[in-house]
């Protein structure tokens, strides 16, 4: 299986929409091919190869690399196979993705995988906000799929989220969960304030203790069993740090909300 | 100059060398209130308003301090004055060769000049925005999410037996929304002013405002959303957590007690102001405040309005609304419009440096801008168009002034309540009006977009 790799030789001055950059584009293309393919450089059309140099042919896996932080939408409604990014990527990373893989070494912009409905997103940095979120004026974030952030995220994560998971393995900004309709997010360092505003059903879990807003109601502490097999998962997809054993056996208090909408939600945190 | 003034008839008064006019139902283009009863008296031998009949303490400042400088240039590039032509001519072309141009300001020139904007925004496939984005764009974005429940002041005039002010100190930034529309005058169902009706001020700080209201609700600052929240909780008969006292400094029986009240009046009205917008939670803030009235009127009519600042900003998003489908933060690289607050405004682009031109209209992002976006701006062509020399219009590389609007220019404004009132100038300055500026420069951008595409 060859690999299409593009290296990055000329920052672009303003921002680049480069959709393109997903598997499914670049399939099949040889090396010019890939290089001919159009993005949008600020309000100009430009060429991929006016930016990347490329080498290989378009194949199932793509690997980039270079400060792509003011490159926008790379993995844009990718279904198959595999995005590497050697570097820091802009905002919307693997915008309404159905499938496949993007992992991304470096830190990421905001709105990383908005909408998307499945498939895994990789960040092994920091994210910026509305990780899994949905747009504004939209009531549904993710449906589906995964998102691993390994250093923190800002405000709004999962924001309107109907399904899908979502770990934070730092600390998360405010809103974390807001008006979130169904779905997991397990954030292993510190929540932020307003945790699950609006939120009708759906989970949120934490590591450390959290404020709470004045609608949520203190439920019960127990030891939730289902969380220990997410745990677990995380420890296998390297979030090894933060997660020790008695984080797997411990008891979390549970609060239920949010009591302004269905109460049918639930916040999570570890206790001892 | 426009009809409205000249038909005004210039009276002479007892002093015989001055020609004194007289312009009646003139209009305060200071704040948001746009009170549009002043009655003016101009000294048109020295170009000056002498005296403004109803106008507040601010729009005293705004009127009488308002003169002609004949010694600035109409237009300047690069700190040297050159001919009006010359500097349209620099600025259609240093807008049209940009990837990235921005439109930007906005808030303070009439719908008439902002529509213009919106075209040469349209035209270079640039971004527009407005002050909004730095004041109630947060209110914007939850109209979008949650909603509104709206209404006229004139409404509020005639009706409101409840008015609560949430994060705001209008009697010293709107010196007459009371007087005029919320608290003393008398309507047709509150026929007694101020004494049918109960008035609540809600901000973390004791302000001058407080001197009015029946009762007065201090928060801990930064707790607003928690405070609504629990508003919310409580109106839907939901149990609240006991911790609310500590945690924002308002008891429960002070939270049921304004419940109690907001079920159970005629026509409750919800005022908020930058306190709710720009503090942590920003537009969950305006949100909240506005699902609480509109989760009010299962038991009542209840409404919320943004107390704006800007004469014309409300103006601004309504031609931005009208003209692209979004009030602010607008994106048109593609050549059709994208919103996305965060990504599309101002601050943002500025401070992250995506920007290569920018073009400012009517404000002066040059001095309050964060530092970031201001070094940005000192690397890039900005174009200015301004009514007095700024921070913006010294770094600019076009710098047009303009005349100003409701006292040299006519035009449209809106109300912060969306109703739009027509201006009724002073006397005419020898400075342009925004609107003849940028629709020369529309005009140069269109030959020049269509001359490139024609190229390609």
């Amino acid at each position: 299986m060859s690999t299409a790799h593009l290296k990055l030789h000329t920052k672009p001055e303003v921002p680049l929409e480069a959709d393109v950059l997903n598997t499914a584009k670049l399939a099949g293309l040889s090396q010019s091919g890939i290089e001919h393919l159009s993005v949008m450089h600020g309000n100009e059309k430009a060429s991929l190869g006016d930016f990347f140099k490329v080498t290989g042919k378009g194949n199932s896996e793509i690997r980039l690399e270079g400060d792509l932080s003011n490159i926008k939408m790379i993995g844009a409604g990718m279904s198959d196979g595999k995005i590497v990014v050697e570097g820091d990527v802009g905002m919307h990373l693997g915008i309404g993705m159905s499938g496949g893989e993007i992992v991304v070494e470096g830190d990421a912009g905001d709105w990383v995988g908005p909408e998307m409905s499945g498939g895994r997103i990789i960040i092994k940095k920091n994210a910026g906000h509305m990780v899994g979120a949905a747009y504004r004026g939209h009531t549904t974030g993710i449906t589906g799929g995964e998102i691993f952030v390994h250093g923190d995220a800002k405000n709004e994560i999962g924001s309107g989220m109907r399904r899908g998971f979502i770990a934070i393995g730092g600390n998360a900004g405010d809103f974390t969960g807001v008006n979130m309709l169904a779905g997991t997010i397990v954030v292993l360092g510190e929540l932020g304030i307003r945790t699950g505003a609006g939120m009708r059903r759906g989970t949120i879990a934490s590591l450390e203790d959290a404020p709470m807003l004045p609608s949520f109601e203190y439920a019960c502490t127990y030891r939730p069993l289902f969380l220990r097999f997410y745990l677990r998962k995380l420890q296998e997809n390297g979030f090894k740090r933060k997660i020790q054993d008695k984080h797997l056996n411990g008891i979390y208090k549970r609060y239920s909300g949010d009591g302004i909408e269905l109460n049918r939600g639930e916040v999570l945190l570890f206790s001892k | 100059m426009s009809e409205a003034a000249a038909t005004n008839t210039p009276a002479k008064t007892k002093e015989e060398n001055k020609n004194i006019k007289l312009v009646n139902d003139a209009t305060c283009t200071f704040c948001g209130c746009v009170c549009d009863d002043m009655d003016l008296t101009v000294d048109t031998d020295e170009n000056k308003i002498t005296k403004a009949k109803n106008a507040c303490i601010l729009g005293k400042a705004w009127f009488f301090e308002h003169t002609i400088d004949h010694e600035r240039p109409v237009a300047m590039i690069d700190g040297k004055e050159v001919s009006v032509e010359d500097a349209i001519e620099e600025a259609a072309q240093t807008l049209v060769n940009a990837k990235f141009p921005i439109t930007y300001g906005l808030s303070d020139t009439t719908c008439e000049a902002q529509k213009q904007a919106v075209a040469i925004t349209d035209l270079i496939r640039g971004n527009i925005d407005t002050t909004t984005s730095v004041c109630h764009g947060p209110s914007g974005m939850a109209f979008q999410g949650v909603g509104e429940m709206t209404m006229t002041l004139g409404e509020v005039k005639n009706r409101a037996d409840l008015v609560i002010y949430w994060g705001g100190n209008p009697a010293e930034s709107h010196p007459r929304h009371f007087g005029r529309y919320s608290v003393m005058p008398k309507g047709m169902f509150v026929p007694n002013g101020k004494k049918d009706r109960y008035i609540v001020l809600v901000d973390v700080r004791k302000t001058k405002s407080a001197g009015v209201a029946n009762e007065f609700i201090q928060p801990k600052p930064g707790k607003d959303f928690e405070i609504l929240w629990a508003l919310r909780a409580l109106v839907k008969g939901k149990k609240i957590n006991n911790s609310i006292e500590k945690e924002t400094g308002v008891s429960i029986e002070t939270l049921e007690n304004l419940v109690d009240r907001m079920k159970n009046c005629q026509f409750g009205v919800l005022f908020f102001g930058m306190g709710l917008t720009m503090t942590r939670g920003r537009h969950f803030n305006s949100g909240a405040l506005l699902s609480l009235a509109t989760d009010l009127n299962e038991y009542t009519h209840f409404v919320a309005k943004p107390v704006r600042g800007h004469g014309n900003v409300t103006g601004a998003d309504n031609v931005v609304s009208w003209q692209t489908g979004y009030p602010f933060g607008v994106n048109f690289s593609y050549g059709f419009p994208r919103f996305n607050p965060g990504e599309f405004t101002t601050t943002d682009l500025l401070s992250r440096g995506e920007v290569d031109a920018a073009m400012i209209i009517a404000s002066d992002p040059g001095s309050n801008f964060p530092k970031a976006a201001i070094e940005h701006m000192h690397k890039i062509p900005v174009i200015s168009l301004d009514t007095k020399p700024t921070a913006t219009s010294k770094l600019a590389h076009v710098a047009f002034a303009t005349s100003t609007y409701g006292i040299n220019t006519s035009g449209t404004v809106y109300r912060m309540d969306d109703v739009p009132i027509t201006l009724r100038p002073a006397f005419e300055s020898p400075f342009p009006s925004d609107e003849e500026i940028l629709t020369a420069i529309k005009n140069r951008v269109h030959e020049l977009v269509k001359a490139k595409r024609y190229r390609n």
